[in-house]
């Protein structure tokens, strides 16, 4: 960053560690685990959730309401940063939330083929990105997905869906839409990290780190079973450490060891290669291997939100360990209803 | 049938014989019968405890899954993962031959899909949605096996049951009503050819003296 920081750089910095300090503690969560369903939504009422659930109190009850006041008070924050956040900060943090959009849109697109009522979809929708619950009710009040399409014209999604959209209404299928539509995002994001504004190697850096565990996810999520070339090439992203032919290559690979050898050959990351070392010889469940590695993430986003105090990094890493807190306490009151045991949700847990 | 009924005939005497035979003869077919239907559903049951330990193995997966599915992408996750489903698995009927005891054979679409294939995008959801639909798939196709087994052994159960009521009723009531009914008319014949005997000797005696 360098010395000359303005302010307002130092002021919101300051406010995102003091918000994540607000955030609960490891400690908070073992406790929970020892809750029943009722005890934890009282103390999730009575922490900063509490606006949302006794809004959403007449429309929902139970555990729906605590799940989607959760949702609401993630939304209501991610916007609030979003003002907060000064100068090129803000164009950083809208770029990064914007994947919320795909998933709102996306929603939106699927609930209208599937014929579901735009209620019931809007009770899905989870407004944290750029377009706003104003603009989601806008898109659900529509009746055909043409016309959600062409209201879309200007935002950066367009073209993607323009271009995609036929296709995945001729056969049915948004997948490739879908990966296309996050991959066209990562292609933003990177060029507008590398487009040389101040303080953008910050965000380039994590950028990379996030495409480099995505890309290390889907290669464990692609070993359950066989994929054809084009898939597999399909779900890759751009812009990592990875280039599509290590992607693809490593993805050939059927012993998991050498898999996992070959994996730590490409990464230079000290904490993955940590990881990889564990999980070698280890017979786990591909999702607990995500959450491992959504662990390791984490943890070097916080070593380099340390190492670069007053940029991009700090409100990254308040933005993820806000939305684990979210996903987390979720966890535990579906967890607990669903009676999974407390250990099976404990590992589940982003702590 | 009341005895009293009967007509002691020679011509009833030889119905009767023949209708015996015929009876006895669809007694022995009926007992082959419902002994080949055990032997069947006794095999068929082998696989259906199969079927129904694996059906029920894979229901409580896919329960556990849908309920950590739940816990770590929330209801609205899984609900939005759920839209992305454009077919419904189609089964198609036929229908095969086990001792003249017609049973369905369920033919079905494919269910279990490859990731590319299960509609939603591999970068914007998470390995457990993987885990949970690919239990689904696999706890349907199950339930699809399942109902083609146990619908073969209820209808050789039912089948079974008929063949041994039958089988009871022509050894217990058809059979001995008939032979009684034989018994019957060959003594009241025999008894009518005692008299006639008697009654010409009568006459012979009367006419020599």
């Amino acid at each position: 960053m360098g010395v000359n920081i303005s302010a307002p750089y130092i002021y919101v910095c300051t406010r995102m560690r003091v918000r994540k300090a607000k955030l609960l503690p490891r400690e908070e969560y073992m406790r929970m685990l020892n809750m029943s369903v009722a005890e934890i939504t009282r103390v999730i009422e009575e922490t900063e959730y509490k606006q949302e659930i006794d809004e959403l109190g007449t429309a929902f009850k139970g555990i729906d309401l605590v799940e989607v006041a959760l949702s609401w008070n993630l939304a209501k924050e991610y916007q609030k940063i979003q003002e907060i956040a000064p100068g090129t900060l803000k164009g950083f943090t809208h770029a990064y939330l914007r994947r919320w959009d795909i998933q709102n849109v996306l929603t939106i697109l699927r609930g209208k083929v599937q014929g579901e009522k735009p209620g019931k979809i809007k009770e899905i929708l989870i407004p944290a990105g750029s377009l706003d619950k104003v603009v989601l009710d806008r898109l659900l009040s529509e009746e055909s997905n043409d016309r959600i399409i062409e209201l879309l014209k200007g935002h950066r999604m367009f073209p993607v869906l323009a271009r995609e959209f036929p296709a995945a209404r001729e056969s049915g299928s948004f997948s490739h839409m879908e990966n296309e539509l996050y991959k066209q995002f990562y292609a933003e994001i990177l060029a507008d990290a590398k487009a040389g504004i101040k303080g953008a190697s910050a965000f380039l850096s994590y950028i990379q780190l996030e495409i480099d565990i995505k890309n290390a996810k889907t290669l464990f999520r692609l070993r359950v079973d066989a994929q054809t070339d084009e898939d597999v090439r399909d779900m890759f992203v751009a812009g990592g450490t990875l280039s599509i032919n290590d992607f693809t290559s490593l993805d050939s690979i059927r012993d998991t060891n050498e898999f996992i050898d070959q994996l730590k050959v490409n990464f230079r990351n000290e904490s993955l290669h940590a990881l990889m070392d564990e999980l070698k010889g280890q017979k786990g469940s591909i999702s607990g291997i995500e959450v491992r590695l959504t662990r390791v993430q984490l943890e070097q986003m916080e070593k380099m939100s340390k190492r670069n105090p007053f940029s991009i990094h700090p409100i990254l890493v308040y933005l993820e360990k806000k939305k684990y807190e979210v996903f987390n306490l979720r966890a535990l009151a579906r967890g607990k209803e669903s009676r999974l045991p407390s250990e099976k949700i404990a590992e589940y847990l982003v702590m | 049938m009341a005895l009293r009924d009967i007509k002691p005939t020679r011509s009833e005497l030889i119905n009767l014989k023949r209708k015996i035979q015929l009876s006895e003869r669809g007694y022995k077919i009926l007992k082959m019968k419902r002994d080949g239907l055990i032997l069947e559903f006794f095999k068929v049951l082998a696989d259906a405890k199969d079927c129904k330990g694996d059906l029920l193995k894979k229901h409580a997966r896919a329960v556990e899954m849908m309920a950590l599915a739940n816990t770590v992408e929330g209801a609205i996750g899984v609900k939005s993962a759920a839209f992305s489903v454009k077919e419904v698995p189609q089964i198609a009927l036929k229908s095969k031959n086990i001792m003249g005891v017609v049973v369905p054979q369920i033919e079905s679409s494919k269910v279990k899909k490859t990731l590319a294939d299960r509609g939603y995008g591999v970068l914007g959801t998470s390995t457990v949605i993987d885990e949970t639909a690919s239990a689904f798939e696999e706890l349907v196709e199950a339930i699809i096996l399942s109902a083609e087994i146990e619908t073969t052994m209820k209808r050789l159960l039912d089948e079974i049951e008929k063949t041994k009521r039958r089988v009871n009723a022509l050894e217990f009531k058809v059979i001995p009503e008939l032979t009684a009914a034989r018994d019957f008319i060959k003594m009241r014949l025999d008894e009518m050819e005692r008299e006639e005997l008697f009654r010409m000797k009568k006459i012979k005696a009367r006419s020599t003296s």
